[in-house]
């Protein structure tokens, strides 16, 4: 340990954890087993919306080496509430199993606990349910049509919430501007998916009143607190462990009925009980995501220069509201950074949260961003157009310029810092724009169907306690929190309440506490996930984590430091602003002989009391909050270059290159970084290309396998390439800004234009809908030869 | 119930498994193998890929009791120790893995892949020996780039 320590942050430092996630030795939920353990398996409603009329568990009951079968009346004590302070919310509770009524297709009726998981769903057949179809909300269409009973009694309309806000020069602005368009656009409900379900496992001890739950979380702090309301236990009571997830992209983010079921069934049956999801209730019953449709018109002048904009945003967010984000979030989200990456000045908004008899909306990387980039970038693609103007060349026009900042965004939002231009340039030149341009000229000349599409955003990352007020959210997100703990032999422990699943915090946390601490990254070890180890703080989302849990990592070592400082001091009698740390020692400046290795120094602290100096403790810990200014977010930028060839026979889309250039601020480490931006892509090319719930008329879910519902493989990715720019926040510790969704936002726009583009050699078409799939892209062909035709 | 005998990870294992038994639940829920991963249990995601003598299979689609008399590697298997094996260590160097769920049943496609290779596959044709596995978090590019160096070792770097 007394090895040269080099500076850590922005080195492509290997991972960490990889170790042991490669010799298989992570551990999962599923792989958590307690001696006598039960299994459970939840019985789900065949029907959108029913009146349960009847049921019968008895033949389950009579099961060998079945335990229990529970039904909605034995946890009807228990709910799911998330209300949001917005004026005019409609509330719902969400039972733990269905009581007297379904509300959608997928929702847990019973629970079936037996010996293994074998017999469990083998006595889950014989759980028998008699109900009353009721005509179901199954959708946009149905709440628009309002004709329908609301989903839950009491209510008046089918919205959760409604808002509206605009600028006070809206309608002058709108009145005189010269020219407008208006586009309808549509992204289709689809999920995050991870290739990990979700799983828990359940304890009680009946000797302290202690519940212990190992669950598949983003959040388990979060998780402990609603639990405690589902519950009405007290959260020291509670101890929430989420171990290694296999990824979450946000639907692990929310407190499910299987986790309060699995600990109410524990303390019922004086035995652990264990969960895992399969993939079709996954599908069916994981929360989804990503469907908006949205109504935008742009005012705009003879240049192409967008002096107004307007929308109407329309959110299908199922049948209940979700702890802890409520039911607005996609849609307030998607009001506040629609305008995105241009001067939008004048802006008029109307958002609707609707509820719908469909599983609950959660949420995916990128939340309604991914929708508010498709919209805006297809207006601008529409405006340069309108204009006979070139694609990139309308974008420069209208994009933020380095000047401009802080930008005071129409919709309240304050955009930090950023290179949005640059990051436009750069996108073409690493996305080679002008080979393309020539490829796209040789493909046009042998009559191939080949596209290029591009599109801009700026994502809010790290917002904090500010836009959580706004939100109307029951608990703040505001900060993260970090404990550093050096030992006696001068290792240190991290301890954070944000959570790590495939994001590489383990490592960055890891780069930024050695680095602080003049130690190697081997003699660190980060620790997150379990409430009992770990300060309270909110979880992983909203790519805050590095940027929050960096900051507060980065002020609880400098306390630690400042404490090894003083005792270094104290020994070679020196000032504390004459010790420097670096490289496993602390040295007098100036001074080549004093030199104390910080092991040693550790020691002394911890063993050898009598060489503290007066009024220093041997402590050597730290815990400190981070909750970065100004509380409404910092601002990441990006632009995405996407070239496609349409099969004209399938309908089928290649995507032959894709290219990247994004601002997240100074990068911990850019191998992380890409990896990232890289998933993020691909799950965004899922959104454009195959991902898609579809439903029966009854609004029950078809596509509940990975041979029905698409998610990329590795022969639908191109190779990515990536340029970095790097403008720090002025802002946060580091300047850092979060990146963690970005990736997933652009996709849907680009390659909705580079299919635009593509089909422009046989028409003009305007691809209004996500996700592209043969069937549209062939009805859109075919609309572009009619039109080609006509002219 | 049917009484198999198999080989897993060149140790002899002998157990009583009911006849139904999937050898996904054998390897994890039996023997404590749970590094091999069950992500769809309809053998579209390939996580819980395993060699049965030698040969890719998925472990969530195959009866404990039809690997009676086979030998099994998991990745459990793959690791000398604390080393890595070179599949392993290309996948660490190319950051090919992320939440580390799929990763299992991707080093053993590979692992069957890198037995049987003569020279450096192109990216292409590595991106199509390897889509009967799902990731979710890397996009694949990664994995690709730690493919490509491990079957270049592999082939002992022949193009």
């Amino acid at each position: 340990m007394s090895g040269p320590s080099p500076r850590l942050f922005g080195a492509r430092v290997p991972r960490v954890e990889d170790g042991r996630l490669l010799k298989g030795q992570g551990r999962f939920v599923a792989d958590v087993d307690f001696p006598g353990t039960l299994s459970a398996k939840f019985v789900r409603s065949d029907e959108a919306s029913s009146d349960i009329c009847d049921f019968d568990v008895k033949e389950a009951l009579a099961c060998e080496k079945v335990r229990a079968v529970f039904t909605g009346d034995d946890f009807a004590g228990a709910e799911i509430r998330c209300v949001s302070a917005y004026e005019g919310f409609q509330p719902s509770a969400q039972p733990i199993l269905a009581v007297g009524r379904t509300r959608y297709a997928g929702e847990a009726m019973a629970m079936v606990v037996a010996d293994d998981e074998y017999t469990a769903e083998d006595a889950a057949e014989h759980v028998t349910f008699a109900y009353r179809p009721l005509e179901p909300v199954a959708g946009l269409d149905d709440v628009l049509g309002e004709d329908r009973e609301p989903v839950h009694s009491g209510w008046v309309g089918h919205a959760f919430v409604r808002r509206s806000m605009a600028t006070d020069g809206f309608e002058e602005a709108a009145g005189s501007a010269a020219h407008r368009v208006t586009v309808e656009l549509r992204n289709a409900r689809h999920g995050a998916i991870p290739m990990e379900g979700r799983a828990c496992v359940a304890r009680y001890d009946q000797g302290s009143g202690l519940f212990e739950l190992w669950t598949t979380t983003q959040i388990p702090h979060l998780i402990r607190a609603g639990l405690s309301d589902a519950l009405g236990v007290a959260e020291s009571r509670i101890r929430v462990i989420s171990p290694d997830v296999g990824g979450g992209f946000g639907v692990k983010a929310q407190l499910y009925p299987e986790e309060v079921a699995c600990c109410l069934a524990a303390r019922e049956l004086g035995r652990p009980v264990k969960w895992v999801e399969d993939r079709r209730e996954h599908f069916i019953a994981s929360h989804h995501s990503r469907e908006h449709r949205h109504r935008v018109t742009g005012y705009f002048d003879d240049d192409g220069i967008l002096l107004a904009l307007e929308a109407d945003i329309a959110v299908d967010m199922g049948a209940y509201s979700v702890f802890p984000w409520t039911s607005t979030m996609d849609c307030g989200m998607a009001m506040g950074i629609l305008p995105g990456p241009y001067r939008v000045a004048e802006y008029s908004v109307t958002g609707t949260a609707y509820c719908t008899n469909k599983a609950p909306y959660g949420a995916y990387r990128g939340v309604a961003r991914p929708a508010a980039c498709f919209s805006i970038e297809r207006l601008m693609d529409r405006i340069a157009r309108h204009r006979g103007a070139d694609r990139t060349e309308i974008r420069r026009r209208n994009l933020i310029g380095p000047d401009d900042y802080p930008w005071h965004s129409a919709s309240g939002l304050v955009y930090d810092s950023g290179s949005l231009p640059e990051s436009l340039d750069k996108a073409l030149e690493v996305g080679g724009h002008n080979r393309l341009l020539a490829d796209q000229a040789a493909a046009r000349a042998e009559g191939r169907l080949f596209g290029i599409g591009l599109a801009v955003f700026t994502e809010q990352t790290a917002h904090t306690t500010r836009e959580f007020q706004q939100r109307g959210v029951p608990i703040v997100f505001g900060y993260e929190t970090a404990k550093v703990r050096l030992d006696a032999t001068g290792t240190a422990v991290v301890s954070a309440s944000i959570h790590d699943h495939g994001q590489g915090l383990e490592t960055t946390l890891a780069q930024i506490a050695a680095d602080r601490l003049g130690l190697s990254i081997e003699d660190i070890r980060v620790e997150y996930g379990d409430t009992d180890q770990v300060a309270y703080g909110a979880g992983t989302f909203a790519s805050r984590s590095a940027v929050l849990a960096g900051g507060a990592v980065v002020k609880a070592a400098d306390a630690v430091a400042e404490t090894l400082r003083q005792v270094a001091a104290h020994r070679f009698e020196a000032s504390p602003t004459d010790i420097v740390i670096g490289q496993g020692c602390l040295s007098v400046s100036g001074s080549p002989g004093a030199s104390i290795e910080i092991a040693e120094l550790c020691r002394l602290v911890y063993q050898r009391p009598e060489s503290l100096p007066r009024g220093v403790e041997p402590i050597l810990e730290a815990s400190r909050t981070y909750d970065a200014d100004p509380g409404t977010g910092v601002y990441t930028n990006a632009a995405h270059l996407a070239s496609v060839e349409i099969d004209p026979l399938t309908g089928k889309t290649k995507v032959l290159s894709y290219a990247i250039a994004e601002d997240c601020g100074p990068m911990i480490n850019p191998t992380i970084v890409e990896g990232q931006i890289f998933g993020g892509v691909a799950q965004g090319i899922g959104t454009a290309l195959f991902e898609e719930f579809v439903y029966d008329d009854e609004a029950r879910l078809l596509t509940t396998t990975f041979s029905d519902y698409l998610i990329p493989t590795m022969t639908d990715m191109p190779d990515f390439e990536v340029a970095h720019l790097e403008t720090p926040s002025p802002h946060t510790i580091g300047g850092l800004k979060g990146m963690g969704e970005g990736g997933a936002i652009a996709p849907g726009a680009a390659i909705a234009a580079a299919v635009e583009d593509a089909l422009s050699a046989v028409g003009d078409v305007f691809v209004d809908q996500l996700p592209l799939t043969p069937e549209r892209v062939l009805a859109w062909l075919n609309q572009a030869r009619i039109q080609g035709d006509g002219q | 119930m049917v009484e198999i005998a198999v080989e897993v990870n060149g140790r002899a294992e002998t157990a009583e498994v009911d006849g139904r038994m999937l050898l996904s639940d054998f390897l994890r829920g039996v023997l404590g193998l749970t590094g091999t991963h069950v992500g769809c249990e309809h053998g579209y995601c390939g996580s819980c890929t395993v060699l049965v003598d030698g040969a890719s299979a998925r472990s969530c689609l195959m009866l404990a009791a039809q690997a009676n008399g086979s030998s099994v590697r998991t990745v459990e298997g793959l690791a000398d120790g604390e080393e890595l094996s070179s599949i392993q260590q290309a996948f660490k160097d190319c950051h090919g893995l992320q939440c580390g769920f799929c990763t299992p049943g991707l080093l053993m496609t590979v692992t069957e892949i890198a037995a049987e290779v003569a020279s450096t596959p192109s990216r292409h044709q590595i991106r199509e020996q390897l889509a009967g596995n799902l990731c979710r978090c890397t996009g694949y590019h990664q994995i690709v780039d730690a493919v490509e160096q491990a079957l270049d070792q592999a082939a002992g770097g022949g193009r």
